[in-house]
């Protein structure tokens, strides 16, 4: 079957953010440098070539997007400045406004306006929910948020606003899973994939791929985000009220949401964990952010509207924890009340809008996409062997 | 001119710790007889230099023997105006290359100063040619395009009358067909300046301009060209000092095409230089219905580098196809426009066209073998992808452009070498006595020269008429001829210009020193020249057939005719004369073969051997200083002669060798074939084919053939020239002593 070429797919990428492709002459150098590039498996070469000629369908197909962590030694290399991690990264874009089936992701990435829009939206809607929904008697002698907002009240809000990310985010990835594995997703036995899935959460929680490109500073600093935010996602979801108050699932002893600030001792795990998670995310966003200002290195050579809304929703995010932190242990209670307000409109908006359809959609197409990879030459090895 | 000899030994560079001096200058003044003989432990410098000067001018020496370094070196110190000089290389091949003190190196220096003895007393001072004639200094440039013209252009600049032939009624060659010329520094495709070249052409009062013209006949040499020129049907003569070959090129033939590539099957499928004409003032669009183009493809190499069909590259092809893929892009930017190569070539800055191709969405495909399909009417493209590994097709194309080659205009007309040899079948076979391969000159009708060899300058490869690119640019195989542009080899604009200066450039050096009785090249500024003592010609041709430049013509009595201006002094018309009746003053079949006769050669039981080595001056002779500079030792029975070419060794002077007791003779030559090495093409590849002659000689005197050898040495072979001279050495020793020795 011969290939039909489509000029259009070049046009279509640049609205994700390709600049330099076109420049690419496929000398291979980029494959050549690559650590994590294989002979089953190798990019970014190929995909200059798909990208040129528009084939939608291979790149659609491909699971290298995903096994790219740009670490960005293809893009130093280069001879042409073609830039091919940043082409890997507007690939993965594109994918991830290709898998998103409500067609939002694709309008998020390629409108900064509909971008800005949709944040401030929601941003306000949130805000207008919790000056709407607050309990009756603030209490405004203290700074006592649980007066105001009850943490298993706001347990609930945020358990439906998981549910509802969750079904997107599950159903682009299943889609995901489709698109790369085709035929062979039912194909292979279920007995596979339960004994590769211990690469799956290997994957999720380490990113240890990553360890292996040159520059293992990018690991370290994505590791730190990601373990930085895990760790309060999961305290301000799961142990906002102790546990899972409305089952009746929850210890009072561990609970985030308190009052007052010394209730727990220094060394108390909830504080620890508090404390690295807001330093973890601090130091990491923002020498992203300052290395994306300087252009330090080649990963943070382009930075596409949705890399700079990530980076701030998530500093500001921090910085307004950071700050609700402070007028607690002041005592204040308006500018508590004011400043958790706000935290919540900077932090859902970045949660609801970009966990299923931009960036934070990585956390399960990444991980899925590699345990997928594994499953499928572990089946290939074996089809080779009883062929 | 009576001789007055006078020798100098310097005694520096190491000369005098390997030498016993004194032994030399009693050698010198006795045997020799040279009244004078001084010494210098410095000759080059400024007091050995007054030295000598001070003989010549109160002694009236003029015969020097100057015994020092290689005489590739210091050759501006040793410079004495109307003096014969000859440079022994005591320093360079004696000295440095054998052991110091050694009974054997004091011998070895010996002979050289007998050899040299004997070569000063064969040469005279030249006396530089002058012609009859009155000699021209005009420049004629055959060819009105590009490189015709600025030829012309930057000979008039420099103060030369040109005179500037273009066949067609206008100026301009090819160059006339393009509207928009991408050239350096290839940022974009910019308007063809052309009319202000034809302009300045037309202008100039120096340039005189023949259009709807034809050279009929050119009939002489450098300085004394005679030519015919044809125009209207009447017939001017020009006399000319040399020129310039600037016919240009023509697209190769699209019918003789694969068929696959789909030429004729489609009017949609055209060649590159169709769409140049095509579109040279509109808009591209579809051949066949005048629609716009919104789908095109390029086929690049078609026919070129293909054995079959046009073996070479044309260099152009890759950028005038981006020129045309971006004139189609700015057009209409929506269209897609493909373009299929085997390796895109861009040299240099064109690298940039090529960017500016991808970055205004050109798609570049790398297949070696794509397929024009055509149905009904309908043209598409199949191509393997070799990135892809996939085959593209390419449906709906509106144009698909064939990038063709370029063939110059030499290559067009039968060969003569072909029909000379139908003449031979005819005559008596035995007089095909030498297979000299014979050159490929075609009946092109560009020049239709007057020359004994053919009527057009000979093809080195694919019937252009170049010389090796690197030592002899714009150099034809014919003196005072010299090739530029697309006719010389396919170029782009930029090559062009450069190369239509550069011929002119090399125009007036050859119209310089012809008027100085000089040769023009390699051996620049030489003023001797070939003399022919006719009365004892045979008149077997030899001369005539073999001169590699078509130096000499010939009477119909087969007489030789020889055109000085037109001769490179290489010497191979003396080695090929059986007769020995051409010599030139300062080089000659006797004077080699006295310097031979020169060599003391050791009795038998001595079980000292004697090798003559004919070493090509140009590269086998420098090799052996190389040797000597990196003190390199070899056998020490070796006696080296430089040649001007190796192709001027008479065979003679292996009869001379041997009859003497020599034991052995070396030959080292330039490399010969394909990439030749040779200064004068076929001087080393002519040597050769005569030794194979030599056995007979050998057996006539019962001698062995391995006696004589010979070897292609280039000037970085310097390394394996100790080796190979010591293995020769030994060999011999196997062989045993010659035994003619002491007769």
């Amino acid at each position: 079957m011969s290939i039909k070429v489509d000029p259009n797919l070049v046009k279509d990428l640049e609205h994700f953010g390709l600049k330099d492709a076109k420049k690419c002459f496929h000398c291979g150098n980029c494959t050549a440098v690559c650590p994590l590039s294989t002979a089953e498996n190798s990019f970014p070469r190929r995909f200059h070539k798909y990208i040129q000629m528009g084939l939608t369908e291979k790149i659609m197909k491909s699971p290298e997007p995903w096994l790219c962590y740009y670490c960005g030694d293809c893009s130093t290399t280069c001879p042409r400045g073609a830039d091919p991690g940043e082409t890997m990264m507007v690939m993965r874009r594109w994918l991830t406004s290709k898998y998103d089936w409500t067609g939002f992701s694709r309008k998020f990435y390629t409108s900064e306006i509909f971008e800005i829009v949709a944040v401030t939206i929601v941003g306000i809607l949130v805000g207008l929910a919790l000056i709407l929904f607050r309990a009756g008697h603030p209490d405004m002698e203290h700074a006592f948020l649980n007066t105001v907002w009850p943490a298993p009240a706001i347990e609930i809000a945020d358990l439906i606003m998981a549910a509802v990310l969750t079904f997107f985010l599950l159903s682009n990835t299943a889609r995901c899973a489709w698109f790369v594995m085709g035929d062979l997703l039912f194909k292979i036995p279920p007995a596979l994939y339960l004994a590769k899935a211990q690469e799956l959460v290997i994957h999720f929680f380490t990113q240890k791929r990553f360890g292996q490109c040159t520059d293992r500073k990018q690991w370290i600093i994505h590791l730190l985000i990601m373990t930085g935010y895990s760790t309060i996602f999961l305290m301000v979801v799961v142990f906002l009220a102790g546990g899972i108050h409305v089952i009746g699932l929850s210890w009072k002893p561990i609970m985030f949401q308190r009052d007052v600030v010394g209730d727990y001792a220094i060394w108390h795990p909830m504080r620890l964990f508090g404390y690295y998670a807001t330093a973890a995310l601090l130091y990491a966003t923002t020498y992203a952010i300052i290395g994306r200002l300087r252009k330090s290195k080649a990963p943070y050579q382009n930075s596409h509207g949705t890399d700079w809304m990530f980076l701030i929703l998530l500093e500001l995010t921090t910085l307004t924890g950071i700050l609700i932190n402070f007028t607690r242990l002041l005592d204040w209670p308006m500018p508590t009340y004011v400043l958790y307000v706000v935290h919540l409109m900077i932090a859902v908006p970045m949660l609801i809008l970009e966990v299923p359809f931009a960036k934070w959609a990585h956390l399960t197409f990444r991980p899925v996409v590699l345990f997928l990879t594994a499953v499928k030459e572990e089946y290939m090895k074996e089809k080779k062997m009883f062929a | 001119m009576e001789k007055k000899l006078a020798a100098y030994i310097c005694s520096g560079c190491g000369i005098g710790d390997a030498l016993n001096i004194e032994e030399l200058v009693a050698l010198t003044t006795g045997d020799l007889k040279v009244p004078v003989c001084r010494t210098h432990a410095n000759l080059c410098s400024q007091e050995g230099a007054a030295l000598i000067k001070q003989d010549i001018e109160k002694e009236g020496a003029n015969a020097l023997i100057i015994a020092a370094c290689s005489p590739r070196v210091m050759y501006d110190v040793f410079n004495f105006e109307n003096c014969i000089v000859d440079r022994v290389n005591l320093r360079e091949q004696v000295a440095w290359s054998q052991p110091a003190g050694d009974e054997n190196t004091q011998m070895m220096a010996a002979d050289y100063l007998r050899m040299s003895a004997a070569k000063v007393g064969a040469m005279d001072l030249p006396v530089p040619y002058k012609p009859e004639k009155e000699m021209s200094k005009t420049i004629l440039v055959v060819g009105g395009g590009l490189a015709g013209m600025t030829s012309a252009v930057e000979a008039s600049k420099a103060g030369y009358q040109v005179v500037l032939v273009e066949k067609e009624p206008e100026l301009g060659g090819f160059q006339k067909k393009v509207g928009q010329i991408a050239t350096f520094p290839y940022k974009d495709v910019v308007e063809n300046p052309l009319n202000d070249l034809i302009k300045e052409v037309t202008s100039s009062p120096k340039i005189k301009v023949y259009t709807g013209a034809k050279v009929e006949k050119t009939v002489g040499g450098p300085g004394v060209f005679e030519v015919s020129i044809k125009q209207n049907g009447t017939t001017a003569q020009e006399n000319i000092g040399a020129i310039v070959l600037a016919a240009g090129w023509q697209p190769y033939d699209p019918t003789k095409l694969d068929k696959k590539l789909g030429f004729g099957a489609s009017p949609n499928v055209i060649t590159n230089t169709m769409f140049e004409e095509r579109y040279l003032k509109g808009k591209v669009s579809r051949p066949s219905d005048g629609q716009g183009v919104s789908k095109a493809a390029f086929l690049q190499c078609a026919g070129s580098r293909d054995p079959q069909y046009l073996p070479y590259c044309s260099t152009v092809c890759c950028n005038t196809s981006l020129k045309q893929a971006l004139k189609i892009k700015a057009e209409n930017p929506e269209a897609d426009v493909y373009v299929i190569f085997k390796e895109m070539r861009t040299p240099g800055q064109a690298e940039d066209l090529y960017r500016k191709a991808q970055e205004e969405g050109v798609i570049f495909i790398r297949c070696q073998s794509p397929e024009v399909k055509v149905e009904g009417g309908k043209v598409a493209v199949e191509a393997l992808d070799e990135l892809l590994g996939e085959t593209v097709s390419l449906d709906g194309l509106d144009l698909v452009v064939l990038a063709t080659g370029m063939v110059p205009v030499t290559a067009f007309g039968p060969d003569i070498s072909k029909e000379v040899k139908q003449e031979e079948k005819t005559e008596d076979k035995k007089e095909e006595e030498l297979l000299v391969p014979p050159d490929i000159i075609r009946r092109s009708e560009i020049l239709n020269l007057e020359y004994r060899q053919g009527p057009e300058v000979p093809a080195l490869k694919y019937d252009f008429p170049d010389s090796h690119f690197i030592c002899f640019p714009y150099e034809t195989r014919r003196t005072g001829i010299y090739a530029a542009g697309c006719s010389h080899r396919p170029m782009g604009i930029g090559s062009t210009k450069e190369d239509g200066a550069g011929a002119a450039m090399k125009a007036i050096q050859c119209i310089e020193l012809t008027w100085r009785g000089a040769a023009v090249h390699p051996r620049a500024g030489d003023l001797t020249f070939p003399e022919f003592a006719m009365q004892r010609c045979t008149q077997c041709k030899r001369c005539t057939v073999e001169c590699p430049f078509g130096a000499i013509n010939e009477d119909e009595k087969a007489n030789p005719l020889p055109q000085p201006t037109r001769c490179r002094r290489c010497g191979v018309c003396m080695g090929a004369c059986p007769e020995r009746i051409i010599s030139f003053k300062n080089y000659s079949v006797g004077m080699i073969g006295n310097m031979i006769k020169a060599i003391e050669v050791p009795a038998e039981e001595d079980e000292k051997p004697r090798i003559v080595v004919l070493a090509c001056e140009n590269d086998a002779y420098p090799a052996l200083d190389m040797a000597g500079l990196r003190r390199m030792n070899y056998a020490p029975w070796y006696r080296v002669i430089p040649l001007r070419c190796l192709g001027s060794m008479n065979l003679v002077w292996i009869a001379d060798s041997l009859s003497k007791g020599i034991d052995g003779i070396l030959l080292l030559g330039c490399k010969h074939g394909d990439d030749y090495q040779c200064h004068f093409i076929k001087g080393s590849e002519l040597s050769s084919i005569r030794l194979s002659k030599v056995s007979e000689t050998l057996n006539r005197l019962a001698l062995e053939s391995d006696r004589v050898r010979f070897e292609m040495v280039s000037i970085i072979d310097y390394e394996k020239l100790p080796a190979l001279l010591n293995e020769f050495a030994e060999k011999l020793q196997e062989i045993g002593p010659n035994p003619f020795k002491g007769w």
